[in-house]
């Protein structure tokens, strides 16, 4: 699963999304794009499970890129303990992702492969997504 | 060679985000035109028309006729600004050009061909560069740059260099990877089951649990050193 190799701090505070995305919005990479349309925290387990979907579902065939990275550490308080002493600990790797964001990218399959396959991720992840194709 | 079109705006004196939100809702689309020797003038379009007319062209090389009031003035698009989520344009910049002058435009760059590492072993060809900076004289801009990729076999490139264009100038340096032929990907094949004898049900479990869920990753480093109150608050806990 993709998490840092070092950080500079362990613990982040939450932050917050609003607007659009400003950068990372055009297929750049690909042909064929899955682009957020809700913003939200996609986690590190959800982009490993939407990149195990895809590449089975486009078998040997194509090329993908993953155009997030979860670099925002998320702490869980234990079970059944007390409010206050601090912040948890550490639990997960999130990418937040704002409205407009191209998170996926394939090129190198046809087009019916490639709405199947972006399908296939947007299933596995907690945010509504669209198909999108490069313009030009 | 140069594809020329025709598009049709007309001035417009308030500037500024509520005036042009409200020429969108109106279904226009706010422009601007500047170039040597004038000054930048406001320009609204017929959203209709731009939205028809840029479905037909690659608009970083292709000649816009801008019929402004009564002059037509010779453009390129500069800039399209588009919303990242909802359709329609929000802006779009021209470029006034003249005639003797050379100009930079960026030109498609079209793969002709199946390469020989896509068609017979399985590879997939992954274009880097799409478009290429040229500079060139208004009445030379070619509508493509055709690259016949027939021969590429798994692991070989073509480059800036392979590409030519007459009577232009390449604004990259030779170098650079146009397109390349990338290996077939291995399939993910799932761990080995324990090759000796049946395994017992505890062994089974743990190795489906292993197979399903990849490695959860370790806490990473730290960039800088550690506080020692920090230390103290980890070994309380």
């Amino acid at each position: 699963m993709l998490a840092p190799k070092r950080v500079k701090f362990r613990k982040q505070m939450k932050g917050r999304m609003r607007g659009v995305a400003t950068r990372g919005q055009t297929v750049a990479f690909g042909h064929f794009g899955l682009q957020a349309l809700e913003a939200g925290w996609v986690t590190s387990r959800q982009i490993e499970a939407a990149r195990v979907a895809m590449t089975r579902s486009m078998k040997r065939g194509g090329k993908l890129w993953i155009r997030l990275f979860p670099d925002k550490p998320i702490t869980k308080k234990p079970a059944e303990t007390r409010m206050g002493k601090g912040k948890g600990n550490p639990e997960g790797w999130v990418c937040p992702v704002k409205v407009g964001r191209m998170m996926f990218e394939i090129e190198g399959i046809e087009v019916a492969a490639a709405r199947e396959a972006l399908a296939l991720a947007s299933a596995k992840l907690p945010i509504h997504s669209r198909f999108v194709v490069r313009e030009g | 060679m140069t594809q020329i079109v025709k598009l049709h705006a007309e001035k417009r004196t308030s500037g500024g985000t509520g005036a042009a939100r409200g020429l969108r809702r109106g279904g226009q689309v706010p422009a601007v035109i500047y170039g040597r020797g004038r000054e930048p003038t406001a320009l609204a379009l017929d959203g209709v028309e731009l939205g028809r007319l840029l479905e037909k062209i690659h608009p970083e090389n292709t000649i816009v006729e801008l019929a402004v009031g009564g002059d037509v003035v010779r453009t390129l698009i500069r800039e399209i600004q588009r919303h990242p989520v909802r359709p329609g344009i929000v802006h779009v910049d021209f470029y006034e050009i003249h005639a003797g002058e050379k100009i930079r435009v960026e030109v498609p760059i079209h793969c002709v061909g199946i390469p020989d590492g896509v068609r017979n072993q399985g590879g997939t060809l992954d274009q880097v560069i799409r478009d290429v900076p040229i500079e060139v004289l208004p009445a030379d801009i070619p509508d493509k740059v055709e690259l016949d990729v027939t021969a590429l076999t798994i692991g070989k490139s073509l480059h800036v260099s392979d590409l030519s264009i007459p009577s232009a100038r390449i604004l990259l340096d030779g170098a650079l990877t146009v397109c390349t032929v990338a290996a077939p990907r291995i399939e993910e094949v799932t761990a080995p089951v324990a090759a000796e004898g049946v395994p017992a049900e505890g062994e089974a479990a743990a190795t489906t649990t292993a197979a399903a869920t990849p490695e959860e990753p370790k806490e990473p480093e730290l960039i800088r050193k550690r506080k020692p109150a920090e230390e103290e608050e980890e070994e309380s806990k």
